[in-house]
């Protein structure tokens, strides 16, 4: 269970950036500083898969930064299982996995490496991270190539390896900012998948993506991010009778549009 | 922290440019390259020594003894030419008729009982940083004019046992204090540091770009961060590598420097190296060590400063850049003649250091001095990491 209440962010804006006329539109423009996002609520229970959409630039990887404490909110509360994340942001590490769009790896360790280096980190013993590998490597097929440096796999096998790593110390909320963003469509089948095994062992997962289709398929609750306010939070069925025609598309529009009324 | 320095170091360890940048470079190349500058400087000056200068001669009659001489030096060809003007001579140089012209005035008699100075000219381009032609002709007329001394002190009734009285009344015999360390010292020990604290960051910034800036690129440091680990873990691991990577850098060179120059000696029969070495005792090398770390350590908390704040690796390169030259400017100044180390230059971070190394290896160091370079720098160190550590805490640096 994780709950987000109210949260915000803003940043500096440099004196040498120059804003175009459509960015000083942009109601987020406050004196010297940018709010990239200004009231972001909703949650996702146990078991539940909720898609984070907006347009580019909305701030929903602000969001998710946020989320996995690698950002400090100014404002608003986020909590994993009645856990405040900002009060404690060591411990709450623990309990979220957190996927990147970029998916980086370090390319001169293997496989095995990459995923036993974060396990260290989240200072897990030498057993129960061997353990966890193995199972890891079995549940991914990944066992073919474990053993190879990570500058020499293909996007997919890297996009699996990231994966594992994202989970290898068994977090109880995942965090996947645009994970199928420029994979090819195996690669995001695996992505797909593995979201779904998250589902069936009821860990909540929280997922940013521009592909209605993934949010159709996986997601039990939809939330919609635009000027860095979170303008619809409701379930899918919610989501897709807010136009009459059922299509998801229309309704993402609706939302955007009915915000920028 | 030291989860995060042994994989640092691992990976580094994969790295090919890294070994090249720390252990090729100064195990090979760079010995092979001052190699290869000796060489061409000895072929230079070998065939300089070699040169034939052609030269003619005005009035050579008026002095047979020299201009035999001359004809029979190995080094001078004579040519003729009928000119005799100073302005023509001249002409004919800078139109490589001949390299040196000798004009001996008409009425100069080497057998005149008259005590008159005789006004010779010598005409030659001298541009050259190895003037042979001076140095020939210099030595075949001081010979000549000795002889010519000799004739007219007699003529005057000085004996042979006075003529050293007359001809240098004060003869010095010079005693000199300084140990032989101590000229070796002055001669190499600049050097040493010349060669030593760029070797520090060198070996350093290579690896600091690739754990700072390198990482923001590939899009690790996100993950990093939202570890269960404190940022300042992180960054000390980070750090410690970088320190490594610098002091391993430095020593490996000074060991292969040494095992190539004691190699090269045993060759050609130069005991230079170990001279030098054997001069430097385990306390002295110990404490060039110690004051090498804390500088290590502030070059290791400021590259690794830049190379955090950079968006990518091209970036770290511009900003690591600039820092090289700032660095080599207190090491220019650390072997100009006449500076040595005070109270005031003791505080004056690189240049304390540099200045330091080169008493040490001359052996004339206060050791109350060199405590004030050692707290100077290791009091820089720790403002440096500090620095560093919050530096790494900033969501403006990290997420550029």
């Amino acid at each position: 269970m994780i709950q987000i209440q109210q949260l915000a962010k803003s940043f500096a804006i440099g004196k040498q950036n120059k804003l175009s006329d459509s960015e000083k539109n942009d109601v987020r423009f406050g004196g010297d500083r940018f709010h990239s996002v200004r009231n972001v609520s909703f949650d996702c229970a146990a078991g539940e898969v909720l898609g984070l959409l907006g347009p580019n630039g909305a701030g929903k990887t602000t969001t998710l930064r946020m989320l996995s404490t690698a950002l400090q909110p100014d404002n608003g509360a986020v909590m994993i299982d009645g856990q405040d994340v900002i009060k404690n942001p060591l411990q709450a590490r623990k309990r979220i996995g957190f996927l990147s769009s970029s998916t980086g790896l370090y390319g001169r360790l293997t496989a095995r490496e990459n995923i036993a280096y974060f396990g260290r980190l989240h200072g897990m013993a030498e057993t129960e991270l061997n353990q966890r590998i193995e199972e890891l490597l079995t549940l991914l097929s990944m066992h073919e190539f474990a053993n190879r440096r990570a500058d020499n796999m293909s996007t997919g096998m890297k996009q699996k390896t990231a994966i594992a790593r994202a989970v290898v110390h068994s977090p109880k909320v995942v965090i996947l900012d645009e994970p199928t963003t420029g994979l090819d469509i195996m690669t995001v089948q695996t992505v797909l998948d593995f979201i779904q095994s998250l589902k069936q062992q009821g860990t909540p997962v929280i997922f940013s993506t521009h592909h209605l289709d993934e949010v159709a398929t996986l997601c039990d609750r939809v939330v919609v991010i635009n000027h860095g306010v979170s303008a619809f939070n409701g379930s899918l069925n919610e989501f897709r009778e807010l136009t009459g025609s059922g299509d998801l598309r229309q309704s993402f529009l609706q939302v955007i549009q009915r915000e920028a009324v | 922290m030291w989860q995060v320095y042994l994989k640092e170091l691992t990976e580094l360890l994969r790295d090919k440019k890294t070994l090249m940048f720390v252990i090729l470079l100064p195990i090979l190349i760079f010995p092979v390259l001052f190699g290869i500058m000796g060489l061409v400087m000895a072929n230079v000056s070998r065939q300089a020594e070699a040169e034939e200068h052609r030269y003619v001669v005005i009035h050579a009659d008026r002095a047979a003894e020299f201009t035999d001489s001359l004809f029979y030096h190995k080094n001078f060809k004579q040519v003729t030419t009928e000119l005799t003007s100073v302005d023509e001579l001249k002409q004919a140089i800078r139109d490589d008729k001949f390299d040196v012209a000798i004009v001996i005035p008409a009425d100069f008699d080497a057998s005149a009982a008259n005590l008159d100075q005789s006004k010779w000219q010598l005409i030659h381009n001298s541009s050259s940083q190895l003037d042979m032609i001076s140095k020939h002709f210099n030595e075949l007329l001081k010979g000549y004019s000795q002889k010519l001394q000799q004739a007219k002190l007699l003529a005057l009734g000085v004996t042979m046992e006075q003529m050293p009285a007359v001809l240098e009344p004060v003869k010095v015999e010079r005693v000199n204090t300084a140990e032989s360390r101590e000229n070796i010292g002055e001669l190499i020990g600049g050097w040493i540091a010349y060669l030593l604290v760029p070797l520090c960051l060198v070996g350093a910034s290579y690896p600091a770009m690739d754990i700072g800036a390198g990482e923001k690129e590939r899009g690790t440091l996100e993950t990093l961060l939202i570890c269960p680990i404190s940022r300042t873990a992180i960054v000390l691991g980070k750090f410690m590598t970088v320190l490594t990577t610098g002091l391993v850098a430095a020593l490996i060179t000074v060991v292969s420097f040494g095992g190539w120059g004691y190699i090269i000696g045993s060759m050609m029969g130069v005991d230079i190296v170990a001279k030098a070495m054997s001069t430097l005792g385990f306390i002295d090398l110990s404490l060039i060590l110690a004051l090498l770390i804390p500088l290590t350590a502030i070059f290791a908390a400021l590259l690794l400063s830049l190379s955090i704040y950079a968006r990518s690796y091209k970036e770290a390169q511009n900003y690591i850049g600039p820092l090289t030259m700032v660095v080599f400017m207190p090491l220019v100044v650390s072997i100009l003649p006449g500076i040595e180390l005070n109270w005031k230059l003791a505080m004056v971070p690189v240049l304390n250091v540099a200045l330091g190394i080169k008493e040490l290896v001359k052996g004339t160091i206060e050791y109350s001095l060199l405590g004030v370079v050692l707290l100077s720098t290791l009091v820089l160190a720790g403002a440096m990491i500090a620095f560093c550590v919050s530096w790494f805490q900033k969501e403006k640096v990290l997420f550029r």
